[in-house]
């Protein structure tokens, strides 16, 4: 019952916004949540009805960040990260249309291109410069090295090991996400203006 | 405005909840805790994806407060890092969360990401592991550090589980349930801590 109390505020402490404050184009129908955060010098693109939770970080010191429809950025996840591979190109990071990157992923800067419809599991990582195909599913904690190629509709588990999902269930799942994103857009109070 | 003046790391509540100041709560409204629990700093609880869709039978206009998303049980131990989220699924063709239930006497690594959809009493889980969505751990399992356990998966009680994906890989001994009680852990957190009997 303790913390249920409406009344005390104080346990979400602030957000420091640290950096500079980068250039955005937002479309009118993204989902941001007011605690996301946002650094770097280079524009940040989010295409229409991608949903951004609390805590996720998009950083655009080393390139620029473009988010494709319908994509869901979990909590804790960052974009555009320099980590050990991390490089400053022109774009840093590109997701495709309907991409899930979960609570607590990583991709990492550096021409890296994610394919429509993929999943990116919790805990993952992408290095700088992987290009991953489209469907593809990333499970919890892989790893994806600097500069390697996920081909299309690839599962990637169990440290490395992969197969091909031959389910073809692509559309079913993008069917998912549309209503998971309906019901996300109610749920997350929406602050793109905080941003701009 | 006067404020008491030791701000200690730790909010201390009246049932005894232990909750770090810079722990990341979202949705506190929707999260329960059943008293003695500790969050340590930089955990992370979403209350705010609590269910959308209400089971027809109480279609009667859902109390406020009935519709918890995270809900925790005694002597329970968050530690630093730890995320905790309720799972989300496609029911009847449409997209709703559904609650995060944890017993009692659960201790959750630091590091590591859970979405199940209930953890019975007395489980261990290490540090950075992840439960995937609607996952179910019964009573008495331990979960070693790094373990993935995917989505759906159900782990027995008496369990020791590890692996990515994850195995059962041995039993727990009956009756050595004394080791998951979280008591003495409790007394060693807060504001003033007392250190830990040797």
């Amino acid at each position: 019952m303790s913390s249920s109390s409406s009344k005390r505020h104080s346990i979400l402490p602030p957000i420091s916004q640290s950096g500079p404050k980068p250039p955005v184009q937002f479309s009118s129908s993204i989902t941001i949540a007011d605690s996301a955060l946002l650094t770097g010098s280079n524009p940040i693109l989010i295409s229409s009805e991608s949903v951004i939770h609390p805590r996720a970080r998009l950083d655009s010191l080393s390139g620029r960040i473009t988010i494709g429809r319908r994509c869901i950025i979990h909590e804790r996840s960052t974009l555009g990260a320099v980590g050990t591979s991390g490089r400053i190109t022109d774009k840093a990071v590109a997701l495709g249309d309907y991409v899930t990157v979960e609570v607590g992923a990583s991709i990492e800067a550096g021409d890296t291109v994610i394919g429509d419809g993929t999943t990116i599991g919790v805990g993952a990582k992408v290095g700088a410069g992987a290009v991953v195909g489209r469907n593809c599913t990333i499970t919890a904690r892989s790893e994806i090295k600097a500069g390697e190629v996920v081909e299309d509709n690839v599962v990637v588990y169990s440290n490395g090991m992969r197969r091909v999902d031959r389910r073809g269930v692509a559309e079913l799942r993008n069917k998912g996400q549309a209503r998971q994103i309906g019901v996300l857009r109610m749920m997350i109070p929406s602050n793109p203006a905080k941003f701009q | 405005m006067s404020r008491r003046p030791p701000r200690g790391e730790y909010i201390e509540t009246d049932t005894g909840n232990k909750v770090a100041r810079k722990a990341n709560l979202v949705g506190t409204q929707n999260i329960m805790l059943g008293g003695k629990t500790v969050i340590q700093p930089e955990a992370m609880i979403r209350g705010d994806l609590a269910r959308s869709i209400h089971p027809s039978s109480s279609s009667s206009g859902a109390a406020p407060g009935s519709n918890t998303a995270v809900a925790i049980g005694r002597y329970c131990f968050l530690s630093r890092g730890c995320c905790l989220r309720p799972p989300g699924r496609l029911y009847k063709g449409a997209f709703t969360y559904t609650a995060l239930r944890v017993g009692d006497h659960v201790f959750i690594g630091p590091g590591s990401v859970i979405q199940a959809a209930s953890i019975g009493s007395h489980v261990h889980i290490g540090a950075n592991v992840v439960i995937g969505e609607l996952a179910i751990i019964k009573e008495y399992v331990k979960i070693l550090d790094g373990t993935v356990v995917p989505a759906n998966m159900v782990i027995p009680s008496f369990s020791i589980v590890a692996g990515q994906p994850a195995r059962v890989i041995g039993e727990l001994p009956e009756g050595g349930h004394e080791a998951f009680e979280l008591r003495e852990l409790y007394k060693t957190v807060g504001n003033n801590p007392q250190p830990a009997p040797s």
